[in-house]
């Protein structure tokens, strides 16, 4: 059974249909890519996958639930997190705090009212943000690192929260050539633990990371399958890759 | 993308379920009434309509700007009590109302004109700040014009044409004045519409009010466009002051509740929409008129709270809010 | 799937820097300046006019520390917090004047507080019969605002309303209650608000309520400083962040909320006692307003802003009272609004705080802007879907 598995999702928008009888599944344990076009859905299907909007119709398996329409924090606990687009974080608060926010713990008010940080936890914090080297910038307030610090840094909550799923919608935007060879990088590494599912335009990465991509194109997987395969496909040449070739 | 569609049609449908409701409640009330009743009920409707007008005066210039900056001008009350108080000084040298009100619209149009250069611009991108800022604003006009007036009370009388009135089903009085009031509630939106809608000024404030950073980055001067409207919609507020100056003695803590229930209005018919004003007022009008009737006007202001606090479970952001997405 | 937990040996034990919940200058300090104000009455005499004032001030900045969890903290803007500061008064107060008159009759020798008198009430209504009991009348006085700041929270937060609309509200439900408390003059005093019952002026109160002051300021401090306060700071920097990461953001800020209606309730239920005069002003949105700036004035997201705030402002109008200034005494408040607003928007303490820190001035203050914008943006844009019904139309 794949560990998530949309089945017919349809949106409408007003006599638009964003996304259009979808079916498209990822296996535990993967590393998916999400291609397409601007405008094919892409980041739509990740808002109806996290419960920032509903679909028309259609449902969301995740581990063998449903949990289409459910709000946003209980699709969380079910084990899917989600970094945006534009890093998206807590900005008074400092690096460390970040990622502590972060861990997978209980979530409902009296529970967490008397929570201290254990030391496993304090370990947790500290191994984590080795992970995305940014260890030395723990007591650091976020809004003083660099946009590509952010990126990782986001990540690194994403892998403090422990998902069963990990959505990492566009990480490299607006990163230097170096920034996204390190987050490439990064990326490799979290996909050793953890089951994602990532969104990028850039053919560049996708080249280096990717072993099975998905193609969207107006609200449909166009094409599915290892890159070098989808690559040579004539449809996705047409659409995607255009007429020019290549990204 | 899809905003522009999305929003006509969602605003569209909840604006014909809320008439149909509207008229659903009203067939109701007419058909388990007697007649008696009913003509009772009509009589009170009647007044209620003059009531929303007066909320659609003194809400249309605080709907303007909060759509538009997206500021709430928490001295809102006290710009219309300039606005009566303006109009208490032109009745004393011989005007009356029709010359109070162009006098009113530019005296208070230039206090916006200061506020918006003196305090506001600098604090648009800090909403919740800038109710308490304007709040400040306020308490320094009531302490102001106390000061420049007295704390005596002023009476300012309607014109004499608007003396005398037509009678009602159920020999309900009902004065010209009302009547004045519904026309001005008309004048003020058609105004407002025009304004924004059918001139080269309202296509750029849409531009702001849709996109911020595109329309500037398309080269509208958006803090201009910001400090027009602040202006245009003070002046609403003068207008309404010296409009709503006969109805009530003027004082200096007058405009307050104009103010608050200025706010429920917004909050109630939302700002995504011109619209929004004249439907949260009627709604809000007729209602407090129904239920103070049967009981007291503070019963009446509870139960339309409570009304409209339900409401806005449903409607977030009002019946014509914003429902695009950027 | 997971990593293994501690599998590198140098993330292990490392500790972050990070200030002590209860700094051992802080409490010293603290409990210096507690023992001064708790002897004054000593020095002062119990009736003088001063310490009395400072009972009353510590009651503001109770109510203006509520004020601070809320909006500095966790980013909620209500300006009807006099609500829960005014009916935790009106319980007191109604309850002390029931009370009062049965051993001091009116001057008509009735045994019903005299503004019942004369609106032609001849016995104690039936629903306030409990208030005779003391203990209710002070349950009641916590109890109830508590729930009603459930109630409110409930119906605002759950639906995603903040920002402008929830201070328009928060504002609207405070005018209501004073209108109410004026229409039901025989029940509630009226215009002229409910006197002569008998304040309580002993020294043993002004130290009951610093050691209520205290307690509120550990538990503000706690809630602020702890774990959960690192939440309720995320919450406030970017909810849908928060909400993303599992957290049920409606539910944090109600829970804020209801302690922050609770220690206005308690604010106002000692005010009631110690100042023995309560009227429709205290549950009016000016002076719900007013506390917002006394604690914007002192720092708002610090603790010791609103006592600051609250005290400075207050003893401020104290002082000028008796000169020519006290009649633009609004005017100045006036000022005070804006003068805040735009120049110190960390307020005095937060301004110190960055001083001292060599942070950024307004380094806060641009984060702030950030966190309002977003919110402003979110009221109009953003809304998740757990609030719509299924099939609706969304985007």
């Amino acid at each position: 059974m794949p560990l998530l598995e949309v089945k017919s999702l349809t949106t409408v928008v007003s006599g638009y249909r964003i996304l259009n009888n979808l079916d498209f599944s990822v296996e535990e344990n993967e590393l998916r890519v999400l291609l397409g076009p601007n405008g094919a859905g892409k980041t739509t299907l990740i808002a109806m996958i996290t419960g920032q909007f509903k679909p028309t119709s259609g449902r969301i398996l995740f581990n063998g639930q449903d949990i289409t329409g459910r709000a946003p924090d209980e699709i969380f606990l079910a084990g899917i997190s989600r970094k945006f687009q534009v890093p998206n974080m807590y900005e008074t608060l400092s690096v460390y705090d970040n990622v502590m926010v972060s861990l997978l713990t209980e979530r409902k008010v009296f529970r967490y009212m008397f929570k201290r940080v254990t030391p496993e936890e304090n370990d947790r914090i500290w191994e984590i943000l080795e992970f995305v080297d940014l260890a030395d910038k723990a007591n650091d307030p976020v809004d003083t690192l660099s946009h590509g610090e952010r990126q990782w840094l986001e990540m690194g909550m994403l892998i403090a929260s422990n998902p069963k799923l990990m959505l990492l919608d566009e990480p490299t935007t607006g990163m230097t050539e170096e920034g996204k060879r390190r987050t490439a990088d990064l990326i490799r590494r979290i996909a050793r633990n953890h089951t994602v599912l990532l969104v990028e335009h850039d053919m560049h990465l996708v080249r280096q990371i990717a072993d099975k991509v998905t193609v969207m194109h107006q609200g449909q997987v166009l094409a599915e399958g290892p890159l070098a395969e989808v690559v040579q496909n004539d449809q996705v040449k047409a659409v995607y890759l255009g007429k020019g070739g290549a990204h | 993308m899809l905003s522009e569609r999305a929003t006509t049609l969602q605003t569209t449908n909840l604006w014909l379920i809320a008439l149909g409701a509207a008229v659903a409640l009203l067939v109701v009330l007419v058909a388990t009434g007697t007649i008696t009743i009913s003509q009772r009920y009509i009589s009170q409707m009647m007044i209620g309509v003059s009531v929303a007008a007066i909320l659609v005066i003194a809400a249309v210039g605080l709907a303007i700007i909060f759509g538009v900056a997206g500021v709430i001008n928490m001295a809102h009350g006290q710009f219309i009590m300039v606005g009566a108080y303006t109009a208490a000084v032109v009745g004393q040298l011989g005007g009356n109302t029709f010359v109070a009100i162009p006098v009113a619209f530019a005296v208070v149009a230039l206090l916006g004109l200061i506020v918006e250069r003196g305090i506001i611009q600098w604090i648009y991108d800090r909403p919740l700040e800038t109710l308490l800022a304007t709040w400040g604003v306020g308490i320094i006009l009531e302490v102001l014009v106390k000061v420049i007036f007295g704390p005596e009370l002023y009476y300012v009388g309607a014109p004499r044409m608007l003396d005398g009135g037509i009678r009602l089903i159920g020999r309900l009085p009902y004065p010209y004045y009302r009547l004045f009031l519904i026309g001005m509630a008309i004048l003020m939106l058609a105004v407002t519409f025009y304004l924004v809608f059918k001139t080269n000024f309202g296509l750029k404030v849409r531009a702001v009010r849709r996109n911020r950073a595109m329309a500037g980055s398309l080269g509208i001067n958006t803090a201009r466009i910001d400090m027009l409207i602040f202006m245009f919609g003070s002046g609403l507020a003068g207008v309404a002051g010296a409009v709503l100056a006969p109805i009530k003695s003027v004082s200096t803590t007058m405009g307050f509740s104009y103010a608050v229930d200025s706010y429920m209005v917004i909050v109630l018919g939302g700002v995504g929409n011109l619209l929004g004003v004249p439907t949260g007022a009627f709604i809000i009008g007729e209602a407090e008129t129904l239920i103070a009737t049967g009981t007291n006007s503070v019963i009446g202001k509870l139960l339309v709270f409570v009304f409209i606090v339900v409401a806005i479970r449903i409607v977030p952001r009002g019946i014509f809010g914003y429902q695009e997405r950027r | 799937m997971a990593m293994k937990p501690s599998a590198r040996p140098e993330a292990r034990g490392r500790r972050i820097r990070r200030t002590r919940m209860f700094p051992l200058w802080a409490l010293l300090l603290g409990a210096l300046v507690m023992a001064l104000i708790g002897t004054s009455p000593y020095y002062g005499g119990t009736d003088s006019y001063v310490v009395q004032l400072i009972g009353k001030f510590l009651c503001f900045a109770i109510f203006a520390l509520s004020i601070d969890l809320i909006w500095g903290f966790t980013g909620i803007l209500s300006l009807g917090q006099a609500v829960y500061f005014g009916i935790g008064a009106y319980f007191v107060a109604l309850s002390m004047k029931i009370n009062y008159t049965l051993t001091h009759p009116t001057r008509y020798g009735g045994k019903i507080p005299d503004f019942m008198e004369w609106n032609g009430l001849t016995e104690l209504p039936g629903f306030m019969e409990p208030l005779m009991s003391t203990p209710i009348a002070i349950i009641g006085a916590l109890v109830v605002p508590t729930l009603l700041a459930l109630f409110f929270g409930v119906i605002t937060f759950k639906r995603h309303i903040y920002g402008v609309y929830c201070a328009v509200i928060t504002l609207a439900e405070s005018l209501i209650l004073q209108d109410f408390i004026i229409e039901y003059q025989a029940y509630t005093g009226g215009f002229n608000g409910i006197t002569d019952y008998g304040n309580i002026r002993e020294p043993a109160f002004l130290w009951f309520i610093i050691a209520v002051t205290v307690a509120f300021f550990i538990i503000a401090r706690f809630l602020t400083h702890s774990r959960i306060g690192t939440v309720l700071k995320s919450v406030r920097d970017n909810d849908v962040r928060a909400q993303f990461m599992g957290y049920n953001v409606a539910n944090y800020r109600i829970f804020v909320f209801c302690v922050s209606a609770f220690m206005s309730a308690a604010a106002g239920a000692m005010y009631a006692a110690w100042v023995g005069i309560v009227s429709f002003l205290d549950t009016g949105p000016l002076f719900s307003v007013e506390a917002v700036v006394w604690t914007a004035v002192g720092g708002r997201a610090t603790l010791i802003g609103p006592f600051v705030g609250a005290f400075l402002v207050r003893g401020l109008e104290f002082m000028l009272s008796g000169s020519w200034f006290a009649d633009y005494w609004q005017f100045f408040i006036g000022a005070l609004f804006i003068a805040v607003v735009l120049w110190i928007p960390d307020g005095i303490v937060g301004s110190i705080g960055n001083w001292l820190r060599k942070r950024r001035t307004g380094s806060v203050r641009q984060i702030r802007e950030d966190a309002d914008q977003r919110a402003h943006d979110q009221q109009r844009d953003w809304e998740p879907a757990g609030a719509r019904k299924p099939g609706e139309e969304v985007v």
